[in-house]
């Protein structure tokens, strides 16, 4: 379909060999001269005033080398947004959550920097903590900011109007309500950051990041430098899924220490703090209303939804706003009204993940099923009247160009059997479907494009440099596939640099799904830009029009007569002696509504493209366990373009194993007074190799987005969020209970089915 | 408490060391060797990433002391390729897109590798099991256990069963390795 060379193709990853070799460097890897060991002082108290901090005794300390606490911060308070700026890095007036900063140590070792935190006494005066969203809106007690009346921290309304004039032209009403709880990334590599001053004066940082331009604006405010003297380096990243996008406190801790002390200083997180004191996923009550007209379309839908926000705001306006935008990209809607509340409570903070709102998702699909049921219609037809088509506008004003949301569902029926298999099934055995859809980017600023240079060296190879980041996911194999293939070079003759905020330009970040779709392209129109003008040389030289020659295998050549051709290398070389470098750069800045914002003006144009998935999950369920067996699973997504299945069918079943296998079997937080007691990996429930389903059926659909670099669009995201949605059908419609609390544990499967044993009876 | 001298045989050479009695092996392997392929992610022998050989055995480094490994044979993720050719296993890895973030990878590896060194063709349930003690959160172990699996049996109906030939399977110069 395409002559393509390298795009489009099975290609292994360029940074796996560095890694199955042991030699990938990751943070806590690394070794600097001289560096300390930094530890962090956690409240104890979940809200609680602050008296006195006294550091004496832990200073006094023989290999102490710094105890800073928020006294040395100068006040400054983070907060993605200026309307949010909620969170001092060290707290000077009181502690919000049980892990909340209050002081940091550099010493010559752990074991020292551990004894000084023992040795720093906090005075406290304890104050009544609230843990429940809704009971936080109804406390009377001190607020937790006392800026935010009633503890709501974000509050997103959206309303296209004509819902109550909808739902009274409405065939059939249901409301319902679903829950769930916290749940949490568990990176593979726990959190841990290398900070240290150079001779320079400048800020030097490593750690595993969402967008190394993300931490280094905020750390250059916080210190007062300018933005060329915080250097935020590469490094391999262990893993990120939403919740390293912004900067923490133990980034500016880390470097504080590193000040003070004139030497670089390493902290690394344990287990227990990589849950607790980065970020989770959000709580959430939510209630969907929703009307249809006799055949199913969706009239009228209103959506509430509570979520538990934690002590400070973090990405709070984003976190509220895309469970309800996925859903609106998802399904055409006649109109809708939502109103979404972010709630302060005394837990750790809640930020992005990867299934953003799993409890609404969920909701939302389930209830309709419901609908369907009532109107004897299948899933999958119910899915079809309401999907969202090409060219139509979601209800918050973003036009959908490229749009194949009905392939994804007729491709991942047929492949799954489906429609022999819906209400054909043997008791406690089950099939269900999900469908979702989530953006590309979001409009930021002027931080919302990204930008790429290509140089070549004499020897006919070339150094792109990008901001892009990879967490995991691939990014560093895209912009390689892609400078090979414009370029005309092999994979290994392209030196990347990438993720440094020295020498690459701002890019807005991997979270978002933006990475391939801005930072990308930006390599894509760099690469272009560079082979013009290897191009114009090779023209003269071969004596044709330079619109006549391709670039392929380390050649240029005219099209029609490959024979005619030159090395790249020689085009270098002959340019050079003709006093001009080949170099050339390239940006991207996705055409959105800037005056897009998501409290203020949550309408216009979201992103330039979506991606549409479709989950369909069959399981067996045992009555007498309440366990779960996944039979197989088909996932089919809309990702614009293919750039590299192997890659895509990675990220499908990554997404299988977080959003389905574990986000709505067995991964919950569970508190005991605002302490989570299942922070680490053996409470924990993650999926393990012998939990996943042995049949996993990936399914790439291609639409080829006008607006993506070779139509592409993005991977895996509206699979993890699709595939918790299926999971949840698949497990109701095998003990015939629609469920509506989230993660379905056996606990809960086990009383829905001796619920409804009890009602068949009464019948 | 005092440090004491200690010999430790690990990827057919041995290393002589100074050691605290309560030193895990773990931290010996990362902080006094440099053999940082050895991860540490739980630090309580649920995850995996720190698993090393003993004896062909794979073992929990964070819940070992390093005094207990010594007399033993000791293998880490450093000692599976010969100097810069790699095992087919690693190769099978890498061309069956089994690695992404890759912190799991190390003890992913010493475990598949203990696994087909006691039954070089394993089925695909013996591999689900013999890595169930190790946690990755990126792929699904789809790709994992087909690495594992077409190691020693390529399957012709594997489009990623054709070792070495690919692009990419060279070595590749990326920033920060």
């Amino acid at each position: 379909m395409s002559d393509y060379t390298i795009i489009g193709k099975r290609m292994p990853r360029v940074d796996s060999r560095a890694k199955v070799m042991g030699k990938a460097k990751f943070t806590a890897d690394l070794k600097l001269p001289g560096m300390l060991v930094g530890k962090i002082k956690r409240s104890p108290h979940a809200h609680a005033r602050i008296v006195n901090i006294d550091i004496s005794k832990a200073m006094a300390l023989d290999g102490v080398k710094s105890v800073v606490t928020g006294k040395d911060t100068e006040g400054v308070k983070w907060g993605v947004f200026a309307y949010t700026r909620d969170q001092e890095f060290i707290q000077t007036q009181k502690v919000r959550y049980i892990g909340d900063e209050v002081a940091g140590v550099a010493a010559v070792d752990e074991e020292t920097a551990l004894k000084a935190l023992d040795l720093i006494d906090v005075e406290y005066e304890e104050l009544p903590p609230v843990f429940d969203p809704m009971e936080a809106m109804a406390s009377e007690t001190e607020l937790i900011h006392e800026d935010f009346p009633n503890n709501v921290n974000i509050h997103v309304n959206i309303d296209t109007g004509n819902v109550d004039e909808n739902f009274e032209k409405a065939h059939y009403i249901r409301e319902d309500t679903y829950v769930a709880p916290e749940e949490s990334y568990f990176q593979a590599e726990p959190y841990a950051i290398v900070a240290r001053f150079d001779h320079e004066d400048c800020l030097e940082v490593w750690c595993p990041n969402g967008g190394p331009h993300m931490k280094s604006k905020p750390l250059s405010n916080a210190f007062k430098i300018p933005l060329h003297k915080v250097k935020i380096r590469k490094i391999t990243i262990g893993g990120a899924f939403g919740g390293r996008s912004e900067i923490c406190p133990v980034d500016y801790i880390c470097a504080l220490l590193a000040k003070k002390t004139k030497k670089p200083v390493k902290i690394e997180f344990t287990r227990e703090e990589n849950t607790i004191a980065t970020r989770q996923g959000h709580a959430m009550i939510t209630t969907h209303k929703t009307g249809v007209d006799k055949e199913g379309h969706v009239l009228a839908r209103e959506t509430t939804c509570y979520m538990d926000g934690g002590a400070y705001s973090s990405t709070g306006p984003i976190a509220t706003s895309v469970p309800f935008l996925s859903m609106e990209q998802a399904y055409r809607m006649g109109s809708v009204r939502y109103n979404g509340y972010r709630v302060y409570t005394n837990k750790p903070i809640r930020g992005m993940i990867r299934t953003h709102g799993r409890g609404f998702a969920c909701g939302l699909d389930t209830q309709l099923d419901i609908i369907a049921d009532h109107l004897g219609i299948d899933p999958v037809e119910m899915r079809l009247r309401n999907s969202r088509q090409p060219g139509e506008y979601t209800s918050t004003k973003s036009f959908v160009d490229s749009c194949a949301m009905d392939e994804t569902i007729h491709k991942a029926v047929e492949k799954s059997g489906f429609k022999e298999k819906w209400g054909k099934l043997p008791p406690f055995h089950g099939i269900g479907i999900g469908t979702n859809s989530v953006q590309t980017g979001f409009p930021m600023g002027i931080r919302g494009g990204s930008q790429s240079f290509i140089k070549f060296n004499e020897d006919g190879e070339a150094t792109v440099m990008s901001g892009v980041v990879d967490n995991g996911q691939g990014n560093d194999n895209m912009l390689v596939q892609i400078a090979a293939e414009e370029l005309g070079l092999l994979p290994e003759d392209i030196h990347l640099v990438s993720a440094d905020t020295e020498t690459t330009s701002s890019d807005p970040g991997s979270y978002s799904q933006v990475s391939t779709f801005v930072g990308g392209q930006a390599v894509q129109i760099a690469a272009k830009n560079c082979k013009e003008k290897l191009f114009a040389v090779a023209a003269k030289v071969l004596k044709v029009e330079p619109k006549t020659l391709v670039a392929k295998n380390r050649l240029i050549f005219v099209k029609d007569d490959p024979e005619k051709s030159i090395s790249i290398k020689k085009v270098v070389r002959i340019s050079l002696l003709n006093f001009t470098s080949v170099n050339a750069e390239g940006g991207y800045w996705p055409k959105v509504d800037m005056k897009r914002e998501w409290v203020k003006n949550p309408y216009g144009q979201m992103c330039e493209a979506f991606s549409f998935g479709t989950t369909i999950v069959e399981v067996k369920v045992d009555p007498d366990t309440g366990q779960v067996e996944v039979l197989e699973v088909t996932a089919a997504q809309d990702v614009g373009y293919g750039l590299n299945p192997l890659i895509l069918e990675g990220q499908f079943e990554g997404s299988i194993a977080m959003g389905g296998q574990g986000g709505m079997l067995t991964e919950y937080h569970e508190w005991k007074d605002g302490r989570c007691i299942n922070p680490t990996m053996l409470d924990y429930k993650l999926p393990l190799a012998c939990d996943m389903p042995p049949k996993i059926n990936s399914i790439i659909v291609e639409s080829i987005d006008p607006k993506g670099p070779y139509g592409a669009k993005e991977a895996g995201m509206s699979i993890a969020m699709s595939a918790a949605q299926g999971y949840s059908a698949a497990v109701s419609n095998a003990i015939g209970v629609f469920m509506d609390s989230f993660p379905l544990t056996p606990d809960k499967i086990l009383t829905a089915i001796k619920n409804k044993e009890k009602q068949d009876q009464k019948v | 408490m005092e440090k004491i001298l200690i010999t430790l045989h690990i990827n057919d050479k041995p290393c002589e060391v100074m050691v605290y009695p309560n030193d895990t092996l773990l931290e010996v392997l990362r902080d006094e060797l440099d053999l940082t392929g050895s991860k540490e992610s739980c630090g309580e022998g649920v995850c995996g990433s720190c698993t090393i050989q003993m004896d062909g055995k794979p073992v929990r480094s964070c819940l070992t002391l390093a005094m207990e490994a010594q007399g033993t044979r000791i293998k880490t993720v450093e000692g599976l390729a010969n100097e810069e050719e790699l095992s087919d296993l690693q190769q099978s890895f890498i061309d069956h897109g089994a690695v992404q973030c890759g912190f799991c990878t190390p003890g992913m590896l010493i475990s598949a590798d203990a696994l087909l060194n006691e039954n070089p063709r394993p089925d695909k349930k013996t591999i689900r099991k013999a890595l169930a003690g190790n946690i990755c959160r990126c792929t699904g172990y789809a790709k994992i256990i087909e690495a594992v699996a077409h190691t020693n049996n390529p399957q012709e109906s594997c489009p990623d069963c054709i070792t070495g030939s690919k692009t990419g399977s060279k070595p590749n110069k990326i920033q920060g390795e």
